[in-house]
């Protein structure tokens, strides 16, 4: 049985290639496509969201969400994700219209009162689960979980403490660690490890489809840009937290205690994660620790390939 | 030439047998111990660093009693770590001199105007007594070669997830070190957790020979018995590693990088921010130790306390 989602994004350079896995993905039933302000600004966002929907030719609804963080002014990522938000890649006009509801009451009617729970996946800041918290407390039981891209257990990207999706909104992002709802965390001690290299990026090149175009095309941005950074391949953040709803199997997890802080001079946005258990508190986020990057490779290949017809 | 320098401690278990380890090591030369408040409270640290010179006939060194809490803080022990006494285990005498009656921040500003090299700081505690010293004598910086310190770490903490507890305890004092524009060793979580020695090391150092020894092994005792509560296979040799660092260097791994001190968080306070991938772009004033020869490091413990039994250490 085909596993309903919604995906709260921001593209996004990384975020277009995981709705481009999501939206072919047999395992993933997607309900809908949510945007906020982060990587751009919340025009920005909703549009490359409706865009990269039409180009797919999808029948996904599309809803606006948050145009800044819940307390601070948005702070975007232009010199990572473009002007535009989708790096070097122009796509058509989206025929996709915008939904006139907010991604929050959205999450609402397709969540609660439904016969089957809904799993969130979140690729971008958490403002608009922490708006939707705030205004639907009963949203909690209509959510089976989420599967954020976000935090890290060691270092930040954004600052050395922090990561840039729980950094942007950390009042958000705390609302969310604190509401009681299972969160998988694929943060940046799983997503620096799922790299695609030069040659695996090449291979996909022959692979026909609207989709693995799309997808390539930010590939090869994101590796140009990751490896001007010292890392070896192009970093696959948010398609990690696609995957690990689609094939959890391929990653380690374990189970912690973790809180946001929101008040630090150096660590404002850190996910505190008890490593060693000296709080005694209950776990409340599984933290994804390592993946199997070939298996992750094959994923991504077989996904894009279902584009072909 | 013999490195000179304090030893800043808050004895402490491994604080003990990092001061046994500087004291017996030819290539260095000791020439004051200060004491802190920290795993205990400043009147037992001082008392226990007394007894330990004591117990190994060191008598040349003088020891002053430092900052009996920190900065702006209170004061916070860890007597589930070390016991009561700050020292549980051994049956340790009375000390056998008396304590300077300089403070700390007075002797270190004494052997360090007096020197005609300048000194490294080794702290094994809160960083209380090394920031008043920066504070109060500013221009002795300059005199100040490097600090090797135990505290912080570069992922996470012991006492709480994000802070060490020596850094903890005192995160301005942490502050006012690490901006200080002084060189800084930083001997963190990171290391000394791979520092661990192991129960079969202990009774081979028991068996070793000497009274210092197999005091060493009692506080090693003392020592495992809440590592292994807490999970650890071994007992990490925290403090000792600021002091073989300055030993054996090559023993380590490091990496210069900037390190910031969180003092603002509400989870996060004496966590040591190091920016591992250089976002800040800020300078990089620390050496952060990353890893250990750890058998390299447990045989000169042994080589260490084997110059007591044969009589090599300077009464």
């Amino acid at each position: 049985m085909k596993r309903p989602v919604i995906i709260d994004c921001d593209p996004g350079t990384d975020d277009t290639i995981a709705l481009v896995m999501a939206l072919a993905a047999e395992e993933l039933d997607v309900k809908a496509i949510t945007t906020v302000a982060g990587n751009q600004t919340g025009d920005k966002t909703a549009i490359n969201g409706r865009k990269i929907v039409s180009y797919l030719k999808k029948n996904v609804p599309v809803a606006h969400g948050a145009d800044k963080p819940i307390m601070r002014p948005l702070v975007t990522a232009p010199h990572v994700h473009g002007e535009s938000g989708m790096g070097p890649v122009e796509l058509p006009d989206p025929v996709t219209p915008t939904l006139d509801i907010k991604a929050w009451d959205l999450f609402y009617e397709l969540t609660v009162d439904k016969s089957e729970k809904v799993h969130l996946i979140t690729l971008g800041p958490l403002t608009n689960v922490a708006i939707a918290l705030m205004k639907y407390p009963a949203l909690k039981d209509g959510i089976e979980g989420i599967t954020m891209m976000g935090g890290s257990a060691c270092y930040g990207n954004d600052t050395p403490a922090a990561e840039y999706n729980i950094y942007a909104d950390p009042e958000a992002a705390r609302i969310v660690f604190d509401s009681g709802i299972p969160i998988t965390m694929v943060g940046l001690d799983c997503t620096h490890k799922a790299l695609l290299m030069k040659d695996e990026i090449d291979s996909m090149a022959s692979v026909p489809g609207t989709g693995a175009k799309l997808a390539q095309d930010m590939m090869n941005h994101i590796y140009e840009f990751a490896t001007r950074f010292g890392f070896s391949g192009a970093v696959m953040h948010d398609p990690s937290a696609v995957t690990a709803v689609i094939k959890p199997e391929l990653f380690v997890t374990a189970p912690y205690h973790v809180v946001v802080e929101t008040k630090g001079k150096y660590t404002t946005g850190k996910t505190v994660v008890d490593l060693m258990g000296v709080t005694k508190k209950d776990p409340n986020v599984n933290v994804v620790l390592d993946i199997d990057r070939e298996g992750f490779v094959q994923l991504v290949k077989k996904l894009l390939k279902s584009y072909e017809s | 030439m013999k490195k000179p320098i304090i030893m800043d401690c808050d004895p402490g278990h491994d604080d003990a047998i990092a001061l046994l380890m500087a004291l017996a090591n030819e290539r260095l030369e000791v020439r004051a111990v200060t004491t802190v408040g920290g795993n205990q409270t400043s009147a037992k640290t001082l008392i226990n660093a007394m007894k330990v010179l004591s117990f190994a006939g060191i008598h040349h060194v003088p020891v002053a009693a430092g900052a009996s809490k920190p900065l702006v803080r209170d004061l916070e022990i860890a007597p589930e770590v070390h016991g009561d006494s700050g020292l549980d285990g051994p049956e340790l005498p009375e000390p056998a001199f008396s304590a300077s009656p300089l403070s700390a921040l007075e002797l270190m500003e004494k052997v360090i105007s007096e020197s005609q090299v300048p000194i490294t700081l080794v702290p094994t505690g809160p960083l209380t007594n090394i920031a008043r010293l920066l504070i109060a004598a500013p221009h002795l910086k300059q005199k100040i070669e490097r600090i090797s310190l135990m505290g912080g770490s570069a992922v996470g903490g012991n006492w709480t997830p994000a802070a060490e507890f020596n850094i903890m305890v005192d995160p301005e004092a942490a502050e006012i070190v690490f901006e200080s524009g002084i060189p800084i060793t930083m001997c963190g979580l990171d290391v000394t957790h791979k520092a661990q020695i192991f129960n079969s090391e202990i009774e081979e150092i028991r068996q070793q020979g000497g009274k210092v020894a197999v005091m060493v092994a009692e506080l090693l005792d003392f020592f495992a018995k809440f590592h292994q509560e807490m999970g650890f296979e071994g007992s990490p040799l925290h403090d000792p590693c600021a002091v073989a660092w300055l030993i054996k260097p090559e023993l380590f791994i490091s990496q210069n990088l900037h390190v910031d001190i969180e003092t603002c968080g509400e989870y996060t306070d004496g966590a040591t921010v190091v920016d591992i991938h250089g976002i800040t772009g800020k300078e990089k004033q620390v050496d952060v130790v990353f890893d250990i020869d750890r058998e390299g490091f447990i045989q000169l413990l042994k080589d260490s306390l084997q110059c007591y039994h044969q009589g090599e250490v300077r009464s």
